[in-house]
């Protein structure tokens, strides 16, 4: 069989051509045919504008014509201009897209693509990819996690007995490596290469590169699962009593504790579009959660039994999930709709979509990758018939997979070590080298931090939606009255403006300073005022005290402070 | 200005010594001239509408400023007059009252000045008098008239005046100030039809006289003209049939009035001054002057003009701000101040008759073309004379179709050429493609009889050999040696392959040289068959094009030229034979071609055949391996076949979209190939090809539809998988069972629904009694249980939920969705629509794009973050002039 890598082009509906129906005279009408008179530069103009909305549109625009105001009608069309014109940029800008991704594909019906070994891919690929296929055997040490960081520059193994390592991957550099001497049940990279939590038998710990441990989060107690949300710099663990809390990597701050009152967890992903948890949960349910509410929300009955393993795509717009029912679901996490539902042989032990949305599901001791589960540009998903790609089968119990990003490498963790395969067209080809660089140096990282700090989104950020930021409050002001919370102390505006000086002097006087140029006289002002006067007047009191105690002569050398 | 420039002059007579105070007939006659003289000259009040608003053109200081001009003497005379007349206007100030204020406001000193001469000519006689102005004007107005009677006065005058005189004083007036051209005109105009009416205006006169004489005596009605008139300044001038009286007046002449020698030359001056203002007007305006408009009127047709001009110069300036207050950004300094402004960096274009611009441009092109350089006289010169005199002669549709004869020669002449061509072209490739088979089973041939048949051959081997062995790059070469030396089989990659290559020539020369001949059949047969397989595929396709590009080639036939060069007997024997030639390579290639085919279809090619024929012999499912791969194509049905051919669409494509195969075919070979693979598949594939199936089954029910859809690779895989599922369903099925009774003990879904279900109830509207038992009512022991019940209801407060049916979950199965507001999230909430937005639409869709350079291009990020103004480094001076 051979390999024939072929450039994906998704071919939108507006290439496609017009649909022709028969008719019994054997004539062939046309359907939704143009009538109007364009010309070809203008169709071909406005094919790609619709192309470009469809990429990177920014959503439906709105009917400027109905705007009463002028100044706003032309501002607004103006606007959509701009996101027009932006989107006919980005458009052209792909350009510069210089790779182009490829999956293998079948010539004939009689070729399977799963048929293929690594072996034979092996020998198809180039010299500097077929590198990136390895095994480590570790075998002594349980059955070990994967992590890689998110630019796929490093692996962070950690096995079940408490053998921890990293590694540079690529050129097989090792880190650190540590023995830990307890159970590990979860390990993670946190914002870069050079931190990563480690959930241990009791606590969880942090280790820098060099395997220095820095903190033990002695709140986080018997810790199974781990995530951390790179944006928000929050590291989510999820207990054996299930509990889940949030703690910021970059603060040390606890920001929540969220008991999921369903027993013991079994799964936690999360969905990179919105930083929403997804836990699943021993009765099969799927719960979603954010650090800003108590309770979950949504839940969904995804399986019969427990759900053993979560995945969501990059878009955050499908989630896969494989429970012990011997089931795996394609769930479209936007409207909470079961796609479709797939067997699997044995209880799948982990799932991990690619940047592609292939997706690897490890069962047994075999990892199949399928392709197409889901798809954006389809309006009805299909049910796929066979797989994509299978591995395994040689007695290796999977514990996990992960995909390497920007890479077409599928990381499979596993009681005996960890093993390193090619599954062609599963990485971005493409890197943002202003989002993740996979090829970043030491400077780069370190500004890359500091960027990110800088950008650090808030923990009430997270929502299901998460571009209501900025967005109207559409609550009735009834309603607003009713939720103001009418049993909180007053603020008390002398405490206020004391606590703004943070212990410095003459806090009044320039509070004041600065609101004389307002000229706005409040309640708050009028406040400060009649405090300024009784300081001014204590002063003078004392002053005159002093005076007096000088007596008449020496009182010009009392001093007014 | 005409009237500021005569004020001057008229104002000698009016401010000299002997100035008439007396009311005697004839002083006050003279007064009255004199008064119109300067009325006229201050308040220019009948004129055409472009005189007046070219009036007001100038500002007032420039006016005044032109005034001063005049000198001390006029100044003084002013004064005094403003002297001697600052009674009567005070006084009707003071009477006013409260007016005051807006004449102060509006009207300088020597306005004011103006106003107050006027009145002395007027009001001459009762300067003092306190009336009231309305009383004044009934009780003095037959004097004012008789003043403007003498409007027409001027008449003989003026006759006795030549017209070049009066030129001359007209372009001394209009010097310093441009009359339009339609002004002008007009005036001339007027001129002729005032002399045509010279000679019955005397006739006229003497009844007219009467009949004024009516009219001064009815003081009412003139009362009423007057008030027209007024009106008439006031609003619309349009109106000329109102001051018909005045008209008639017009026509009294000094002679009448017994004033035929006035010596005086200052009156002479005014009259003639007079004369000059009476064929200014328009021929529709009343040559008489009209009464004065009070100040204030007079001041509000100023401004109100004034505003009018102001604003125009304004407007100028509407579009420019406009545009500056909408653009994005602005730069400074600007453009139109930069140093080279306003120069062309363009090219010099040369000149023609559609790009001269300018005067100059115009009057070089003139020279030019009238020195025989321009441009119309270029062409002209090119065409040599015997052509053009030919040309000149042949009609234009004879030159048309001369032109088509020639461009059809010139092709002809080619046309054998390119035909031969193409032809050739057709059969390289047919060659290449037909010919290598046979050169390859040749060769075939050759190597198993192992020797070389001829000397010649032999020695052309040897000569190869010879030549390998000079490249080969040898183990003693310096080459090599320095290499080991250098050691650089580590680092340089040329050199390890130098090496490799060093090799296999050795290996290759070691075994030529003991005589067997490099073997390589083996790789070549897989080659062979691998091209084979997919040349097949597509040789059908690529020998019918082939068949039809000959076709085309012969058909290419064309009417023979009857004129020129091509219809010469030599010219045609030659394409003739040129033809023929082509002819006979065509029929050559085709012939191969068809046995060729003949060839094809005996060993291999099935499925071409058969449709070509359009026969459907069963497809044998026991085939060679190249027999299989095309019978893919075979078990498609015709139609779609012929579709493929008309539509010449790659067969590889319309396979993929092919309806499924009817089934016994496919399954007829599905299954030699399973039986083949079988062998080669390890035993990890069984299982994968089971989930897959047990894939297919876990939606049997569900799914059909998709199933349907799915297509033939889902019915292939169901027969590819046949017997392995049929090992293992049971077993999928009972895995099934055993899950389902695994989970039986618990009660999910019935779990899941309860809980949705309170979720529900909880969230729903409730509603909460608030009533307080003793509360309007007895409570107690005592109290029967219907009284209780009465009050319990009494105080119902209903509380808003969210109603099942709006719940976002509503439609979903096993999905519970949290209506629940996240009060953490509302600080990152509009709390109000910012001003400008209409609707929350408007506002969030305002924000849709994100600013930051990760979600746009950079040239989409610097255009949303550049500064709206933009200053660079130099003085920013004003602008100069409106930019649009």
């Amino acid at each position: 069989m051979e390999t024939a890598e072929k450039v994906e082009t998704a071919i939108s509906r507006v290439d496609a051509a017009l649909p022709r129906v028969e008719q019994p005279n054997r004539a062939l009408a046309i359907k939704g045919a143009r009538t109007e008179f364009r010309s070809k530069a203008e169709i071909e103009q406005a094919r790609r504008l619709k192309q470009a909305q469809k990429a990177y549109g920014r959503g439906r625009g709105i009917d400027v014509k109905s705007v009463k105001d002028k100044k706003l009608r032309r501002n607004l069309g103006n606007l959509e201009n701009k996101y027009k014109t932006a989107a006919l940029k980005a458009k052209e800008a792909e350009i510069l897209l210089e790779n182009t991704s490829g999956f293998i594909e079948p010539e004939t019906e009689l070729e399977r693509t799963y048929r293929v070994r690594q072996d034979d891919v092996e020998k198809d690929v180039g010299i500097d990819v077929a590198q990136k296929k390895f095994e480590l055997k570790l075998e002594n040490l349980g059955p070990y996690v994967c992590e890689y960081t998110r630019n796929g520059r490093d692996l962070l193994l950690a096995g079940r007995k408490g053998h921890v390592a990293t590694m540079d991957w690529r050129d097989g550099k090792l880190g650190c490596e540590l023995q830990l001497g307890e159970t590990i049940r979860d390990a993670r990279w946190l914002h870069n290469n050079q931190y990563f939590a480690v959930a241990q038998k009791k606590y969880v710990y942090i280790y820098d590169a060099n395997g220095v441990e820095l903190h033990c989060l002695k709140k986080h107690v018997e810790v199974s699962h781990m995530e951390f949300l790179p944006y928000h710099f929050l590291l989510a663990t999820l207990g054996i009593n299930g509990h889940l809390k949030y703690q910021d990597t970059s603060t040390g701050q606890l920001v929540a504790e969220l008991p999921t009152k369903l027993g013991t967890p079994v799964s936690l992903t999360q969905n990179p579009f919105n930083a929403v948890l997804h836990v699943g949960h021993q009765n099969g349910t799927v719960s979603l959660w954010s650090p800003n509410v108590g309770e979950p929300l949504v839940k969904l009955l995804a399986h019969r039994g427990p759900v053993r393993s979560l995945a969501v795509d990059r878009e955050g717009r499908y989630m896969v999930s494989a429970g012990q029912d011997n089931k795996m679901a394609v769930w479209d996490i936007r409207m909470f709709k079961e796609v479709n539902n797939y067997f699997t042989r044995s209880p799948a032990s982990s799932v991990a979509i690619s940047d592609t949305g292939l997706t690897a599901v490890g069962w047994g001791t075999r990892t199949t990758v399928w392709k197409g589960l889901f798809s954006k540009d389809r309006a009805v998903q299909e049910k796929v018939q066979s797989p994509y790609m299978t591995w395994g089968g040689d007695g290796k119990a999977i514990e996990r997979v992960r995909w390497c990003p920007f890479e077409d490498i599928l990381g499979i963790g596993h009681t005996e070590g960890f093993s390193s395969i090619i599954i062609p067209g599963a990485g971005e080809a493409n890197f943002d080298a202003l989002e993740v660089n996979p090829l970043e140096t030491k400077k780069q990282r370190q500004e890359g931090e500091v960027k990110a700090l800088l950008n650090k989104l808030q923990p009430e950020m997270i929502a299901l939606d998460p571009n209501f930021i900025g967005k109207l409050d559409l609550r009735s002001d009834e309603q607003k009255r009713a939720d103001r919370d009418l049993d909180k102390p007053a603020v008390d505006i002398a405490e206020e403006i004391r606590n703004r000086a943070r212990g410095k002097n003459g806090v009044l006087k320039k509070y004041l300073r600065k609101q004389a140029r307002k000229n706005i006289i409040d309640e708050k002002r009028l406040k400060v005022e009649e405090m300024l006067k009784q300081q001014q007047e204590r002063r003078e009191e004392k002053h005159k005290e002093k005076q007096a105690e000088l007596g008449p002569t020496l009182s010009r050398f009392a001093r007014k402070d | 200005m005409p009237g500021r420039q005569a004020h001057g002059r008229s104002l000698l007579p009016a401010s000299g010594p002997k100035k008439p105070r007396k009311p005697s007939s004839r002083a006050r006659a003279t007064k009255a001239l004199d008064a119109f003289a300067i009325a006229e000259q201050q308040v220019p009040s009948r004129k055409p509408k472009g005189v007046r608003t070219r009036d007001l053109d100038s500002d007032p200081a420039e006016r005044s400023s032109n005034k001063r001009q005049h000198g001390g003497d006029d100044d003084d005379d002013d004064e005094d007059e403003d002297d001697e007349d600052a009674g009567p206007p005070v006084k009707k100030r003071a009477r006013k009252g409260g007016d005051e204020d807006d004449f102060d406001g509006f009207s300088g000193g020597d306005d004011d000045g103006d106003e107050e001469e006027w009145h002395v000519g007027v009001e001459e006689g009762d300067e003092d008098s306190e009336i009231d102005s309305d009383e004044a004007f009934g009780e003095s107005d037959e004097e004012k008239f008789e003043g403007y009677a003498f409007g027409g006065k001027p008449k003989k005058k003026k006759s006795q005046n030549d017209d070049e005189e009066e030129d001359d004083e007209d372009l001394e007036s209009l010097g310093s100030d441009a009359i339009d051209l339609a002004t002008a005109l007009d005036q001339y105009e007027e001129d002729e039809s005032e002399d045509e009416e010279e000679g019955s205006g005397s006739e006229e006169e003497s009844s007219q006289e009467s009949s004024e004489s009516e009219d001064d005596d009815d003081h009412p009605s003139k009362l009423d003209a007057l008030q027209d008139m007024i009106a008439g300044f006031a609003g619309d001038d349009s109106d000329e049939e109102e001051p018909t009286g005045p008209k008639q007046k017009s026509k009294i002449s000094l002679k009448d009035l017994g004033l035929a020698g006035v010596k005086d030359p200052h009156i002479k001056k005014s009259l003639k001054l007079m004369n000059k203002e009476e064929k200014a007007t328009k021929p529709g305006s009343s040559k008489k002057l009209d009464v004065p408009l009070a100040k204030r009127q007079q001041d509000r047709l100023l401004r109100a003009a004034a505003y009018e001009k102001t604003t125009e110069t304004l407007d100028r300036w509407i579009d420019t701000v406009k545009q500056n207050r909408r653009a994005d950004h602005l730069f400074f300094p600007l453009a139109q101040n930069a140093h080279n402004a306003g120069l062309d960096n363009g090219e010099l274009m040369p000149l023609t008759k559609k790009n001269t611009g300018t005067e100059l441009e115009q009057t070089i092109l003139t020279i030019m073309e009238e020195s025989g350089l321009g441009p119309s006289a270029k062409p002209a010169k090119e065409t040599t004379e015997g052509e053009t005199a030919a040309e000149e002669k042949l009609s234009m549709a004879e030159q048309i179709e001369l032109a088509r004869q020639r461009r059809k020669e010139r092709e002809l002449h080619s046309r054998e050429a390119a035909r031969a061509k193409r032809i050739k072209k057709i059969k390289s490739k047919a060659y290449r493609r037909i010919h290598r088979k046979e050169a390859l089973r040749d060769a075939e041939a050759i190597r198993e009889a192992g020797d070389l048949d001829s000397d010649e051959e032999r020695e052309a081997a040897d000569r190869r050999r010879a030549l390998e062995r000079v490249g080969t790059k040898h183990r003693e070469s310096k080459w090599a040696k320095l290499g080991k030396k250098a050691g650089r089989a580590v680092w340089d990659d040329d050199f390890r392959a130098g090496l490799t290559e060093m090799a296999q020539r050795k290996e290759e020369l070691r075994r030529r040289v003991e005589g067997r001949a490099k073997d390589s059949d083996d790789e070549d047969d897989d080659d062979d068959d691998m091209s084979d397989a997919s040349d097949d595929a597509e040789q059908g396709f690529g020998k019918r094009r082939l068949l039809e590009e000959l076709e085309r080639a012969a058909a290419y036939e064309d009417e023979k030229p009857t004129s020129g060069i091509m219809a010469m007997k030599f010219m045609q024997n030659a394409e003739a034979e040129r033809k023929k030639e082509n002819d006979e390579l065509v029929a050559s290639i085709r012939r191969q071609l068809d046995s060729d085919e003949e060839d094809d279809s005996e060993d291999v090619d099935v499925g071409r055949k058969k449709f070509g024929m359009g026969l459907t012999p069963a497809a044998n499912p026991f085939l060679s391996g190249k027999g299989k791969k095309t019978s893919g194509e075979a078990a498609e049905p015709p139609a779609s076949k012929a579709k493929a051919i008309s539509t010449s669409v790659s067969a590889a494509a319309e396979r993929d979209a092919s309806p499924p195969a009817p089934s016994a075919g496919a399954g007829g070979w599905s299954r030699v190939g399973q039986e083949g693979r079988k062998k080669k598949v390890p035993k990890g594939a069984v299982d994968e090809l089971d989930l897959s199936n047990a894939g297919m089954l876990a939606t049997k029910k569900a799914a059909k539809p998709k199933a349907a859809a799915s297509g033939q690779t889902a019915e292939a895989e169901a027969q590819d998988s046949d017997d392995e599922a049929a090992v293992h369903l049971p077993i999928a099925i009972r895995d099934q069972k055993l899950i389902e009774m695994a989970f039986a003990g618990e009660d999910v879904m019935g779990d899941f629904e309860r809980e949705k279900a309170e979720m529900e109830k909880e969230d729903d509207d409730k509603e909460v009694d608030n009533s307080l038992p003793g509360w309007g009512g007895w409570v107690g022991e005592g109290i029967s249980s219907r009284e209780k019940r009465r009050q319990m209801g009494r105080n119902i407060t209903k509380i808003e939920g969210i109603k099942k049916k709006d719940r976002q979950d509503f439609k979903l199965k096993g999905v519970i969705i949290s209506e629940r507001r996240i009060k953490k999230n509302d600080k990152y909430l509009a709390s109000q629509l910012p001003h400008p937005y209409e609707s929350h639409q408007q506002y969030e869709r305002s924000l849709r794009l994100p600013i930051g350079p990760e979600w746009s291009t950079k040239e989409t990020f610097q255009g949303a973050t550049k500064p709206r103004v933009i200053v660079k480094q130099g003085i920013i001076a004003p602008m100069s002039k409106p930019m649009v």
